[in-house]
């Protein structure tokens, strides 16, 4: 098996754990809004690895997903997980994308830009704006950078990641 | 893997954003059927295993399966789970919703919320009950404490809720000492307060005081009368002396609520009985509370008495052996005595 297509079956592999862990284990963790959003760490890592282009299509999928969910806005989700997903395959190539904090930290901005992409574009009033944008989304961010933290530590030999900080 | 840093950036990635965002608009801005048709069947096909996935893990946390095993276990597990401060909080709610069900004079149908990890959680509720548990569009969502919303699109086994948070949500309501009548919707302003209801279009002259508590009128077809909406807590603004707009304390909170009650059937039904008043309830859970320590004195009584009853029966078995070894010891004592045999003699 060609070195290539391991590292595609690996991370495809992460993917569908990722996947797995969203709908199976964050229902079992805290209250929704602030649990960890594993399909965006998904996302991220994804983007991160696979270019702008392909980070754009799987956001634009995962924001479907969120879409068919939680229909507040329909186009929203997958408006705001298309950009993030572009985003994070651009800044792959600004910063150190082998280092494990900074890996984390773009999760946790991820997370940040999306929610206030998503609120925006289904209209949400100021004053709940500013409430989940400045309480809501930086716990959340907070609580998906550790699990991603974690997950990239458990499989920093796939990523290739750095564990000095 | 291949490293995204080593690739230029190609023309074909930027198509690709722009594809992907222009999609995107084009769900957007769409009619919100169409949007509501697409979520539909995606849930039908493609998420049904990953919604299945996620209602068995909302069924563990909130431990529907875990209450029905204490309830078997009562005597000895009840005790350790009345000491977990969540489970004690579930277990109220649950009773708080069975309660409530036995006073719905309507068909229902008891549904579980599957929260989603998205900002926009809490406008649009994702229930784990659909079509083919004859759950429809526009069939209104009740809580124990009050109205939750209404359901905005059923698929075959899930459906989603419009949610008095969301911006569309309006209500007919009225106040319960009948005062003043107008209709509920979101505060979309910041003045509003975070969070709130607004009852507006009341009539200028009707004054409501704070605390009032406010209603579903019934009118508009949607949701029956006399489900609690919120309770007033001031006046957001009034406008040019014809109108005042009160803020409301909303009596239910879509974001943390973990099951509802979906009224299957909500004709011209009224639910007041459903829905009655502090003091109505605080009688009712008296009375309960009084039939509870009648039946847990009866049981005691029974309980002392069978207890009794053993004492006496042991009492009685000692008697009875102790008169026993009385008498064989006496008729041992009262035998003569035998000579002794012959080969001791010798």
């Amino acid at each position: 098996m060609s070195a290539s297509r391991a590292s595609r079956i690996q991370l495809v592999l992460i993917m569908a754990l990722l996947v797995l862990l969203h709908f199976y284990l964050r229902p079992r963790l805290w209250s929704a809004r602030v649990s960890p959003d594993f399909l965006l760490i998904a996302l991220v890592l994804f983007s991160m690895r696979a270019g702008p282009g392909a980070g754009a299509v799987a956001g634009f999928l995962v924001g479907l997903v969120n879409d068919a969910l939680t229909p507040t806005a329909f186009g929203a989700g997958a408006l705001a997980h298309t950009v993030v997903g572009y985003l994070a395959a651009w800044g792959r190539a600004v910063f150190f994308a082998d280092n494990l904090l900074v890996n984390a930290g773009f999760v946790a901005a991820a997370l940040w830009v999306r929610d206030l992409l998503l609120l925006v574009a289904s209209g949400t009033p100021q004053g709940r704006l500013f409430v989940e944008l400045t309480l809501n989304s930086p716990l959340q961010a907070l609580s998906t950078a550790v699990f991603a933290l974690l997950v990239l530590a458990a499989f920093r030999e796939w990523f290739a990641i750095r564990l000095d900080v | 893997m291949a490293s995204a840093s080593d690739r230029s950036y190609t023309r074909r990635d930027t198509v690709l954003f722009l594809v992907c965002l222009g999609l995107s608009l084009v769900g957007l801005f769409s009619p919100a059927k169409w949007g509501h048709g697409i979520s539909d069947s995606l849930r039908d096909t493609v998420l049904a295993p990953l919604v299945w996935l996620q209602a068995r893990a909302e069924e563990g946390r909130t431990s529907r399966a875990r209450l029905k095993a204490i309830t078997i276990q009562r005597d000895s597990a009840a005790i350790l789970a009345q000491g977990i401060p969540s489970l004690v909080v579930e277990n109220e709610r649950l009773r708080q919703l069975l309660t409530l069900s036995r006073r719905i004079p309507t068909p229902y149908v008891a549904g579980e919320v599957l929260h989603q990890a998205v900002a926009t959680d809490g406008k649009t509720l994702l229930l784990d009950v659909g079509r083919s548990d004859l759950v429809s569009e526009f069939d209104p969502v009740i809580s124990p404490e009050g109205l939750i919303g209404m359901v905005l699109t059923s698929a075959e086994r899930s459906s989603i809720v419009m949610t008095w948070a969301h911006p569309e949500f309006r209500v007919g309501a009225y106040t319960a000492v009948g005062n003043a009548s107008g209709v509920v919707a979101p505060s979309l302003s910041s003045s509003g307060g975070e969070g709130a209801l607004e009852f507006r279009g009341v009539p200028y002259r009707d004054s409501v005081p704070a605390g009032t508590l406010v209603l579903s009128s019934g009118l508009g077809g949607v949701y029956p009368k006399g489900i609690p909406v919120g309770t007033v807590t001031g006046v957001v603004r009034e406008q040019a002396g014809w109108e005042r707009v009160y803020r409301l304390l909303p009596a239910a909170n879509p974001s943390s609520v973990a099951h509802v009650l979906v009224l299957v059937s909500s004709d011209a039904t009224s639910m007041e009985r459903a829905f009655p008043s502090d003091s109505a309830l605080e009688a009712m859970r008296l009375d309960s509370l009084a039939r509870i320590r009648a039946a847990d004195s009866i049981a005691a009584a029974k309980a002392r008495r069978a207890d009794s009853l053993a004492a006496a029966k042991i009492r009685r078995d000692s008697i009875i052996s102790v008169r026993a070894r009385a008498r064989r010891d006496s008729i041992a004592a009262a035998r003569p005595r035998l000579p002794p045999p012959p080969d001791s003699a010798r």
